[in-house]
């Protein structure tokens, strides 16, 4: 995501030996300031780019097309079956059930990982207990999980919150232990010459410095739910945005597939600009760095 | 800066002016939450039942045993236009994905394995190669078939009426099915906990299977048969049977699942309480397992169609030899990654379909499971469900003309249908000591004191009017019997006839009324073996009279009440 906020004006450039001229002149500067229009058509194009690329393969009769409409349709026949995807198929229902689902998996997940993560990134011993089963875990094909969390859990919402939970701690542990991790040592050593217990060092030093960057985690770690919900919901298909894309696989239309894509897309868009100005909000002398 | 005298909504203005607007947007969203947030369409909506029989029948006039088609398969298949899109080279490879499934052990054995070869049938006699690839994933060889990559698109009869919509998109992706390989045969079951004992109990119970695959068109089409409304039984989907059965084992709460062997027999081996309700060891002639070639390489290549038939055929010749069927098994397992053992293990789970087989469901029009049938009931039970908004008729994927060439040809005539079930007599109180599988409960409007299912109308004199039915839809209700007992071509079929108790107590005597509806079961029992050469000792005909009202709770109700009863039971030898 593009968090594009105009660097301070600067003033004249410093007098200092800097880096050559090369570097400030052209098209392409290094760190030069963009003005936030700029940013945007600049992620425009490459989109709109696809966009037209997508309609020149599929332009045409369906036999001559360059890819076939079986499968891919053509833009306007994707815009075309909005209104049976969400009349016939009720996506906003659906929707909602999948994000209630991805909340509650990133809520279960986040209670969880976040003390584990905490702990591990305060104490090297906890650290060193629990590193061989994250590290097992980054490398663990999630898929052959499904058939485990159904004995354990059973076919109903329980078992689909649960594969989210554990999908999203996978990936949370690391990412929370790296956070704390990267407090530098100079705090700790004056909260200690101040007197800090070792409780004070982690929740007056550990813990604060590193929130943002847990935030960042969180924020980034939300979006990983997404790509997970079509293995969450392959049983008891029927609710859920990723049952309308096991649906439409085996029946059609092929349409819908590409339509859902494109709504967990914006979905995923809008809630991450809401992370991120939640974060702003949360932690306003960090914005500034950014 | 000074300071500006403040104009504006005061803090507590604002709150209630933000309270205020967020009111309006959120009665706006409620107000038009039928718009925003739709509940969808209802997919499992009462299907109207008397829909079911209304599935035309074919040929009602020739009451013959064998009717074949007269047209021209070319001229109903969908033209193909365009530039041919599929990959073809000098070494002439037909690509042909396949599933883990028994059924395919005859191309198996054709081919000698699944790498194309020089040695392979194929080659020595078509002079093509075969490259057979495991695909299990329908999505996965529905994608390959349309993206040309590959020939041959595998898939059960009621898969393809899922994919056939889609594909016929593209004209040259447009499906042609030219030859069944086999019935499932024992391959798919539905396993039951506690106390079901038929289908019509799983009325109000939880069923789980995988959506869009066999098991689904299974169990919807035996709901419909036993008069159950697909929507009074709680439906869980999955999308593997492999889930499907994982999911029944795990939750206690799910009555029954539909899934495929080995699970549905290890299931209750492994599981109290439970057991198998029906297989299609049974329903022998349900699900049948094809292959479609696109229509744009059936177009170019027709000699390479021909040469697949024929070599699939040519593959069940080889299979009669023990030693050549060893070897088929090795390949088997070879390249599905299996022991040779497990592969055996599943020989029981499907039939091959040979030559005249192929002839019976592609040709003959009067067969009571032939693809048109199996095509249009399938197309209406996923209809009724919400499946499929435009159907595709069966002409347009049905192709037998390379099966009409190899008839003409003679190549197969050795092959001859040896697979039909065969009954001994017996008797009603003997089959009917076991519960049924399902009882379909049929209405034949008969003329009073009449047992003739074609009675005519009658004046106002009494003297029967020609070429006029006493109940004109008498072709369409026998129609929707046959397609039921030819899908379970080798279970044991009950007709239980029931007159109305409307002469009760008014001298009228039991055993004459008993007479009357065993003359009515034996008529409907007639009328089937005649017009769909059903073997007559597959059926029992019992008179029950008055004695058993259709509706307990309404004994008066004497339309209900006029019945015959059709129940399958399971073979007596399993």
């Amino acid at each position: 995501m593009t968090t594009a906020a105009p660097a301070p004006a600067g003033g004249p450039a410093p007098v200092r030996p800097g880096p050559p001229a090369s570097a400030h002149a052209g098209f392409l500067r290094i760190r030069e300031p963009l003005a936030a229009w700029k940013a945007v058509v600049l992620g425009l194009l490459p989109v709109l780019a696809l966009l037209v690329l997508w309609m020149i393969v599929t332009t045409g009769a369906a036999e001559e097309r360059v890819i076939s409409p079986t499968i891919l349709p053509s833009p306007g026949e994707v815009v075309a079956s909005f209104p049976l995807l969400w009349f016939d198929r009720a996506v906003t229902r659906n929707l909602a059930v999948s994000f209630t689902r991805v909340v509650e998996g990133f809520a279960l997940a986040v209670a969880v990982s976040f003390p584990l993560g905490v702990l591990m990134g305060a104490f090297t011993k906890v650290k060193a207990a629990f590193t061989p089963l994250t590290v097992f875990g980054a490398y663990l094909p999630i898929p052959t999980l499904v058939p485990l969390t159904l004995s354990l859990f059973g076919t109903a919402e329980l078992q689909k919150v649960m594969f989210l939970a554990l999908a999203f701690s996978i990936y949370l542990v690391p990412l929370f232990v790296a956070a704390v991790d990267a407090v530098d040592d100079t705090y700790l050593k004056t909260a200690y010459t101040l007197g800090a217990t070792r409780g004070q060092a982690v929740s007056r030093v550990l813990l604060p410095i590193s929130w943002p960057d847990i935030w960042q985690a969180m924020r980034l770690g939300f979006g990983v739910g997404w790509s997970y919900i079509l293995l969450a919901e392959m049983v008891d298909v029927g609710r859920g945005i990723g049952g309308i894309i096991i649906t439409s696989q085996r029946r059609g239309p092929r349409e819908h597939i590409y339509l859902v894509l494109v709504i967990i897309v914006a979905v995923a868009f809008l809630t991450d600009k809401l992370w991120a100005a939640v974060g702003r909000f949360l932690f306003p002398h960090r914005a500034g760095k950014r | 800066m000074e300071e500006q005298p403040k104009v504006g909504p005061t803090g507590l203005g604002k709150l209630v002016l933000f309270v205020f607007v967020l009111a309006c947007l959120g009665g706006a969203a409620y107000y038009f939450r039928g718009l925003i947030a739709p509940s969808g369409r209802d997919s499992t909506g009462p299907v109207n039942m008397d829909e079911f029989k209304k599935v035309e029948a074919p040929d009602t006039k020739g009451i013959t045993t064998v009717s074949e088609y007269k047209y021209v398969p070319g001229e109903k298949l969908p033209p193909v236009k365009g530039v041919s899109a599929y990959k073809w080279g000098a070494d002439k490879v037909v690509n042909f994905p396949i599933n883990v499934w028994i059924g395919w052990l005859p191309i198996v054995a054709a081919n000698g394995g699944f790498s194309p070869n020089p040695d392979s049938i194929f080659a020595k006699k078509y002079g093509f190669k075969v490259n057979l690839k495991l695909i299990d994933d329908p999505v996965v060889a529905r994608d390959a078939f349309a993206a040309g990559e590959s020939h041959v698109l595998w898939g059960t009869l009621d898969m393809m009426v899922l994919f056939a919509p889609d594909l016929m998109k593209d004209s040259r992706s447009a499906p042609r099915i030219f030859q069944q390989v086999d019935w499932s045969s024992g391959g798919d079951g539905i396993v039951v906990r506690g106390a079901i004992g038929s289908v019509a109990d799983l009325k109000g119970k939880t069923i789980v299977y995988a959506q869009n695959s066999p098991s689904q068109y299974f169990i919807n089409n035996l709901l419909l048969n036993a008069g159950v409304q697909p929507s009074a039984v709680k439906h869980k989907f999955t999308a593997t049977a492999f889930e499907a059965a994982a999911a029944f084992v795990a939750d206690k709460s799910i009555d029954a699942c539909v899934s495929w062997a080995p699970d549905i027999y290890n299931i209750p081996d492994k599981v109290k309480g439970t057991r198998v309700l029906t297989t299609t060891a049974e329903a022998n002639k349900l699900i049948a397992d094809v292959w479609a070639a696109r229509a744009d390489f059936a177009k170019d290549h027709p000699e390479v169609v021909k040469g697949l038939v024929a070599g699939i055929f040519d593959g069940m010749d080889r299979l009669q030899d023990a030693t050549q069927r060893e070897k088929a098994y090795a390949w088997m397992a070879e390249g599905y990654g299996m022991q040779a053992d497990e592969v055996k293990a599943m020989a029981q789970d499907a039939h091959s379909t040979n030559f005249s087989e192929n002839k019976a469901f592609f040709l003959n029009a009067n067969d009571p499971a032939n693809f048109e049938r199996t095509w249009k009931n399938v197309t209406f039970v996923y209809r009724e469900l919400g499946l499929i908004d435009t159907p595709v008729r069966f002409d347009e994927v049905m192709d037998f003309s390379v099966l009409q060439e190899l008839d003409k040809a003679g190549g197969f005539a050795h092959q001859k249908d040896e697979s039909r079930a065969s009954f001994t007599p017996t008797s009603y109180k003997k089959i009917s000591a076991e519960s049924p599988i399902l009882t379909q409960t049929i209405r034949i409007n008969f003329y009073p004191n009449s047992a003739n299912v074609y009675e005519p109308q009658h004046d106002e004199s009494g003297k029967p009017v020609a070429n006029t039915l006493y109940d004109p839809s008498v072709a369409a209700t026998l129609e929707k019997v046959a397609r039921l007992v030819g899908q379970y071509e080798r279970a044991v079929v009950a007709v239980v006839g029931h007159t109305d108790s409307s002469m009760k107590g008014k001298g009228t005597r039991f055993e004459d009324v008993k007479a009357l509806s065993n003359d009515r079961a034996e008529a409907v029992k007639q009328a089937l073996v005649k017009k769909y050469n059903f073997d007559p000792n597959k059926f029992t005909v019992e008179g029950k009279g008055w004695d058993e009202p259709a509706n307990a709770d309404d004994p008066m109700n004497q339309a209900l009440n006029r019945r015959v009863e059709v129940s399958v039971y399971p073979p007596e030898s399993k």
